[in-house]
C-alpha cells in the first residue's frame, strides 16, 4: 500500500497541565488544500507548528511521503511557510528576500535570478526586487513572503492565517491569489484560519477543530450538509438551534417535542437517541422557509419577527418562537416578503426534513 | 493638541528663554575651554589677549599625551568589542529566555549604572590587587567593562525587543540553521542597536577617569588621567588642547550615533 503523501498521526502536546492537541488524525493528499480552522485556542496553531519543527508534541508522529519528519531539524524539513505577523527580513531588498533561501542552498547566481524573477511574478509583484520591505503595504508583503517560501520548491507550505492583519476587500483580493497560485503550482497546502468564509472560499478539505481535537474533516459542503457534531454545525454556517425532547425514535430519525408542544416528525438524528433524551433542532437560515401560512404538520413553528437586517443581497430576519428561543431566516433578494416585514409581525417557519437535523445531548 | 505650542502665548518665549539659558548653562564651559585652548595666554585668561597654536605643538610635541591617547584608544576599542559580544548574548538571554529569575539578573547587569563610581572603583581595584591586574592592560579593559557593559546590553535589549522572533523562525524555516539565521538576519536586522553599544560603551571607557585613577600606573594610563595628574602638577592651556581634541572626538561619535538613529527611524 503506498502511504498517504503526509500523514500526521496520534499528535499529542500538552503545556504543562493544558493540553493543546490530543489525538490529532489527519491523511493530506498530495497536490491538496487542507485548512485547519477552528476557534482560537483550538490546537489548529499548535499543530502547524509542530509541523513546522518549532514544538515537538509529547506523543504522535508526522509523516511525509512514509518518513517521520521530527527527528528532522526545522531548518532541514525543506518547509515552506507564510506567518500571521510580516516576517520579511526588513534589512532586505524584496529581491533579497525571495533569493534568501536559494543563498543559503548556495545555488548559482543566475539560477538564483531566474528563481527568484519567476517567483515574484507568481505573487504579480515582478519589477519590485529592489524595494525594501518597509515601502510595501500589509498586502504586498504577504505576497512577497509567499514567494519566499515558494521559491524552493517545498512539497508542503504552511500558512498561519497570513491575512488576518489585512482588511476584508484586501483579504478577499488575496485568497484569490492564493487560490491561483495553488491551482498553478500543485503544493501541498496546510492552511489554518478561524475564519469559516475564508476556509470554504479556497479549500479542498477542511479540519474542524476544537478543543485540541479535530472534530470533523471533509469538504465544505460535507461539512454544511452532513455536520458530525453540534460543534460543527455551529460552526459552519449560522445554525439555529431549538431544545426539544425525543418523543420516538424511528431508525435513523426521530420525533421531536419542542418547547411549544410542537412535534417535528421524522428528523434525522446525528447519533443514536434514545425517547425521553434532550436533543437540539439545527436549522439553517437559508433552508427554513418563512410564510404567511402554516406549513403541513410537523415541519412548521410560528413566530414573531424580532429583528430584520438587511445586507445588500440577502436579508436576515430573527424570530422569536412562542418559548422566546431565536430562529435566523435568511431571505433572498428576490424573496416575496424581502423588503415587507416589520418587527412584531406573526409568521410561520417551515422546513422539509431533511435539511435539518437533530442533536442528541450527552 | 491641548499643549499647541503656538499658543501658549506669554508662556511660550519663557520656555525658549529657559531652553536657551539651560543650553548656554550645559555648551559654554565647553567653549570656553575650546577658546581656551587657542589662547596665547600662559593664565588661562579670558577673553584670551591674543591667538596661537603653540599649545597643540606642545601637546604634540610630548610623546606622553600620545602614549596616553593611544593607551585610551586600545582599551576603549577592547573595551567596546567586548562590550558588544557579551552586551548580545546577554541581552538574548534576557529578551529571548523564559527562566526564573530574569527580571533580577537583567536588574544585577543594569546594577553598575547606579552603584556610585567610587566604590566600583575601590571594589575593583582591591580585587585586581589580589589578582594581580593592577595597573594592568587587561585589568584596566575588564574595569570599563564593568561601566561599558549597562549601555550596551540597555542598546541591545531595546533593538531585540523591537524585533519580532517570527522572522527568526522564518528564516530557520527558509533553510538557515539557527545560529545563521541569527547572524544574516537577526544580528543585521538590529544593527543599529549594536551600533549604538559600541559608541556608547567606547565613549564609556574613553572619556572615563575615576576608575581609571584607581588603575592606573606610571607605565600605563588614559588619556583622561593624563589631564588629570598634569592638571594637578602644572595648570597649562595644553590641558585645554587636550580637552578640546577629546571633545571633538566624542562630539563627532555622537553625531555618528544620531545619524544611524535617524537612519534607522527614516
Amino acid at each position: 500500500m503506498i502511504p498517504p503523501f503526509l500523514h500526521i498521526n496520534g499528535l499529542r502536546k500538552t503545556y504543562g497541565p493544558v493540553v493543546a492537541t490530543e489525538h490529532v488524525e489527519l491523511s493530506i493528499k498530495e497536490g491538496e488544500f487542507m485548512t485547519f480552522l477552528g476557534p482560537s485556542g483550538s490546537g489548529k496553531s499548535t499543530t502547524l507548528y509542530i509541523l513546522a519543527g518549532f514544538q515537538d508534541p509529547d506523543t504522535g508522529d508526522i509523516r511525509l511521503r512514509g518518513r517521520s519528519i521530527l527527528g528532522v531539524p526545522s531548518h532541514k524539513r525543506n518547509i515552506g511557510m507564510v506567518f500571521q505577523r510580516y516576517t520579511l527580513f526588513p534589512h532586505l531588498s524584496v529581491g533579497e528576500n525571495v533569493a534568501f533561501p536559494l543563498r543559503v542552498r548556495r545555488l548559482p547566481q543566475a539560477e538564483i535570478t531566474r528563481k527568484v524573477r519567476r517567483a515574484l511574478e507568481l505573487v504579480r509583484l515582478g519589477g519590485f526586487e529592489e524595494r525594501k520591505p518597509a515601502s510595501l503595504s500589509g498586502g504586498q508583503q504577504q505576497r512577497v513572503a509567499l514567494a519566499r517560501a515558494l521559491v524552493y520548491d517545498p512539497p508542503v507550505l504552511l500558512m498561519d492565517e497570513p491575512l488576518s492583519a489585512l482588511d476584508k476587500k484586501l483579504r478577499e483580493e488575496i485568497q484569490y491569489e492564493i487560490r491561483r497560485i495553488h491551482r498553478e503550482t500543485g503544493v501541498t497546502i496546510l492552511y489554518v484560519t478561524h475564519d469559516q468564509e475564508e476556509a470554504l472560499r479556497l479549500s479542498d478539505r477542511i479540519a474542524i477543530f476544537n478543543a485540541g481535537r479535530i472534530e470533523q474533516v471533509g469538504t465544505g459542503a460535507e461539512l454544511y450538509t452532513s455536520p458530525a457534531t453540534h460543534f460543527v454545525a455551529d460552526f459552519i454556517g449560522d445554525s439555529s438551534f431549538l431544545d426539544g425532547t425525543i418523543a420516538a425514535v424511528e431508525g435513523r430519525c426521530a420525533d421531536l417535542r419542542l418547547g411549544d408542544g410542537t412535534l417535528a416528525r421524522r428528523i434525522p438524528l446525528h447519533a443514536p437517541g434514545r425517547p425521553g433524551q434532550r436533543a437540539e433542532l439545527m436549522l439553517r437560515p437559508e433552508r427554513i422557509e418563512l410564510s404567511p401560512d402554516p406549513g403541513p404538520d410537523g415541519a412548521s413553528l410560528p413566530v414573531l419577527v424580532q429583528d430584520v437586517t438587511f445586507l445588500g443581497n440577502i436579508t436576515d430576519v430573527v424570530a422569536l418562537t412562542a418559548w422566546n428561543a431565536p430562529v435566523t431566516v435568511r431571505l433572498g433578494f428576490m424573496h416575496p416578503l424581502s423588503g415587507r416585514l416589520t418587527r412584531g409581525d406573526r409568521l410561520w417557519i417551515r422546513w422539509a426534513a431533511e435539511t435539518v437535523h437533530a442533536f442528541p445531548r450527552d | 493638541m491641548l499643549l499647541d505650542f503656538g499658543k501658549l502665548g506669554i508662556l511660550k518665549w519663557v520656555l525658549i528663554t529657559l531652553c536657551i539659558l539651560v543650553a548656554l548653562f550645559l555648551i559654554l564651559p565647553i567653549l570656553f575651554i575650546v577658546a581656551l585652548s587657542f589662547g596665547d595666554s600662559r593664565w588661562l585668561i579670558f577673553p584670551p589677549p591674543g591667538w596661537t597654536l603653540d599649545w597643540y605643538r606642545d601637546l604634540f610635541a610630548d610623546p606622553r599625551w600620545f602614549e596616553a591617547a593611544w593607551t585610551s584608544a586600545r582599551i576603549a576599542l577592547s573595551v567596546t568589542v567586548l562590550s558588544v559580544v557579551l552586551g548580545l548574548l546577554a541581552s538574548i538571554a534576557l529578551v529571548r529566555g523564559r527562566f526564573r529569575g530574569r527580571e533580577l539578573l537583567r536588574a544585577i547587569f543594569l546594577m553598575p549604572m547606579i552603584l556610585p563610581v567610587v566604590i566600583l572603583a575601590v571594589a575593583l581595584y582591591i580585587l585586581f590587587l589580589r589578582l594581580g591586574l593592577d595597573g594592568s592592560f587587561a585589568g584596566f579593559v575588564i574595569a570599563h567593562l564593568v561601566i561599558a557593559l549597562p549601555f550596551s546590553i540597555i542598546a541591545i535589549t531595546n533593538a531585540l525587543e523591537g524585533f519580532d522572533p517570527a522572522i527568526e523562525q522564518a528564516a530557520i524555516l527558509c533553510g538557515a540553521s539557527p545560529w545563521e539565521a541569527r547572524w544574516r538576519v537577526t544580528f543585521p536586522a538590529i544593527s543599529h542597536g549594536l551600533f549604538a553599544a559600541a559608541i556608547f560603551s567606547f565613549l564609556a571607557s574613553w572619556d572615563e577617569v575615576v576608575l581609571a585613577i584607581f588603575m592606573a600606573s606610571p607605565m600605563l594610563q588614559t588619556l583622561p588621567v593624563k589631564v588629570y595628574t598634569t592638571l594637578r602638577q602644572d595648570l597649562t592651556p595644553v590641558i585645554a588642547a587636550a580637552s578640546t581634541l577629546l571633545v571633538g572626538l566624542t562630539l563627532v561619535l555622537m553625531i555618528l550615533a544620531n545619524r544611524l538613529g535617524r537612519r534607522r527611524s527614516a
